[in-house]
């Protein structure tokens, strides 16, 4: 069974630190916001308290935007400045291109019946998405977290009032973001029926030859054409190495859905 | 006065008797409700003036001093306010409109001893300051008399209320940082569109986006996961019997 090559092992190591931190700042996050409730103390209690849990989200929120940042220096060595402009618009950038947009259409004909499978390439536009959604959560969540990191010090530069909006702004793409990824994320990566129970991708960095063929037809057919493909095939992981990843990753998706089946039900309590 | 009861006497003459026996049944009625009810039913609060003398003589730490002026108003004055319930004010009290300048803001409200903030102010016991430090009101408003936000000595005022109120928690607060609305109103209130219109748009801004967002990727979602799951020969069907059916259409 032919493996192809999808992730380098940079990749790979940037999404295991986004998730872990992500999941960190999720249930230190929602202890606060559901403090009221017995949920919300349960999950403070993880931490030792809810000032314990703030201390955290705090720190763990430094560290994100410090993963951004390194992030951002990867983009920047990994651009092949020489061929700057043309080479950032190619198929294997994350740049939206207009491609996209009629591939999603075509691909919500194909929903109902109405289209073939689109002819996608390395990334589809869900992806694409995805990646650039999460540059903006940390965007916005990182600005106003750093706002909120010592309200009395920003509150020098700023009116103090401007403190209520961002907290609020804070809130709602906190919500947002553990959504997206807790419904769509998940559903889409893990739980359709082409990926499940689980599609270890991201923890091997490597993809079933015939599945990418069917799935992403045109990637393969390009690195056919340029002669990559052998470059670009691997061998598969060790057993031992793939037990342990799925391990790790229903341990996630499983908090994850606790995450959210909670959020959900103790909701009621957020606005009573 | 004659000739008004002379034009009553006249009328009633003209139209019918029974207007004249309504109208003096309905006065009698009024004299009956006035002089016979009222006192009945308020006699116990009119016993207590002298007791609100001297809360008011013990408050104000002046003792003596001013005579005041006798009771001669209805005993029992309701007025409605935006809250759940009725708050009975005394007469005087009734008079106030600015409470906020007041140097002791409950001046003259009834059993207002027995009372807990929180039964007259219930909105403003959302706030992140109660719900997630456990803070009392007391704590920040200070103990009795509780002086209006905007009165010159209180701690609440605005000028000083950073080093006072502020400061007690948070080192080094500045004027600025005082300026947080710890009662914040709730965001997409249609009515803090006026009382803080910048939390307003921000935050219909930002359901905006998340609504947005799932509105987009839950069906899409959704979608494709029938999709997947759903055997292509139902989905062929569904084709066929669309494509055949528009067909038909166009023949007839």
């Amino acid at each position: 069974m032919k493996r192809i090559k999808r992730f380098t092992p940079a990749q790979r190591l940037f999404h295991l630190i986004l998730m872990l931190s992500f999941v960190f700042q999720s249930v230190s996050g929602l202890a606060r916001m559901y403090v009221g409730t017995e949920w919300g103390l349960f999950l403070a209690n993880l931490f030792g308290g809810f000032q314990e849990a703030l201390i955290l989200h705090k720190w763990v929120g430094l560290f994100m935007l410090a993963g951004f940042g390194v992030h951002l220096l990867y983009i920047l060595i990994k651009i092949d400045w020489r061929r700057f402009p043309k080479s950032v618009y190619g198929p294997d950038s994350l740049l939206p291109r207009l491609e996209d947009a009629s591939q999603a259409l075509q691909h919500a004909k194909w929903m109902v019946g109405m289209s073939e499978w689109p002819r996608f390439d390395r990334w589809g536009y869900w992806e694409k998405f995805d990646y650039w959604a999460v540059s903006w959560g940390i965007c916005v969540l990182g600005g106003t977290g750093l706002l909120l990191y010592l309200p009395v010090y920003s509150s020098l530069y700023i009116p103090g009032w401007v403190l209520n909006i961002v907290l609020w702004v804070h809130r709602i793409e906190a919500i947002l973001a553990m959504a997206h990824v807790f419904i769509i994320h998940l559903f889409i990566g893990h739980l359709r029926r082409h990926n499940f129970p689980m599609d270890l991708v991201m923890f091997e960095g490597s993809v079933d030859l015939e599945k990418v063929r069917h799935e992403r037809p045109d990637w393969v057919d390009r690195l056919e054409k340029e002669g990559k493909l052998q470059e670009a095939t691997v061998d598969n992981s060790p057993v031992s190495f793939r037990i342990a990843c799925y391990i790790f990753g229903f341990v996630m998706i499983g908090g994850c859905l606790y995450l959210l089946v909670n959020g959900l039900s103790n909701a009621r309590e957020l606005f009573g | 006065m004659k000739k008004f009861w002379a034009m009553i006497y006249r009328d009633a003459q003209k139209t019918n008797r029974r207007f004249l026996i309504c109208l003096i049944g309905a006065i009698l009625f009024a004299i009956h409700g006035i002089v016979y009810t009222a006192p009945a039913f308020a006699q116990k609060e009119v016993t207590s003036s002298s007791y609100r003398q001297q809360e008011r003589e013990r408050r104000s730490r002046i003792y003596e001093k001013y005579e005041y002026k006798r009771y001669t108003h209805q005993p029992f004055v309701q007025r409605k306010t935006p809250r759940t319930e009725l708050i009975t004010l005394a007469p005087t009290a009734e008079k106030v409109r600015f409470r906020k300048y007041m140097a002791d803001s409950h001046w003259g409200l009834r059993f207002y001893k027995y009372r807990t903030c929180i039964r007259c102010h219930p909105k403003q016991a959302r706030n992140l300051h109660r719900v997630r430090a456990k803070i009392t009101c007391r704590q920040c408003h200070g103990e009795e008399p509780i002086a209006g936000n905007s009165h010159y000595n209180s701690s609440m005022q605005p000028r000083r209320r950073y080093i006072l109120v502020c400061a007690k928690c948070h080192e080094g607060s500045s004027p600025s940082f005082a300026t947080y609305m710890i009662h914040e109103p709730i965001p997409i209130a249609k009515t803090t569109q006026k009382a803080f219109p910048l939390l307003f748009y921000c935050v219909w801004a930002m359901v905006a986006i998340a609504v947005g967002t799932f509105a987009a990727f839950l069906p899409h979602t959704f979608l494709w996961g029938l999709r997947e799951f759903l055997p292509d020969s139902i989905l062929a069907g569904f084709k066929d019997f669309l494509f055949k059916k528009r067909k038909q259409d166009e023949k007839d």
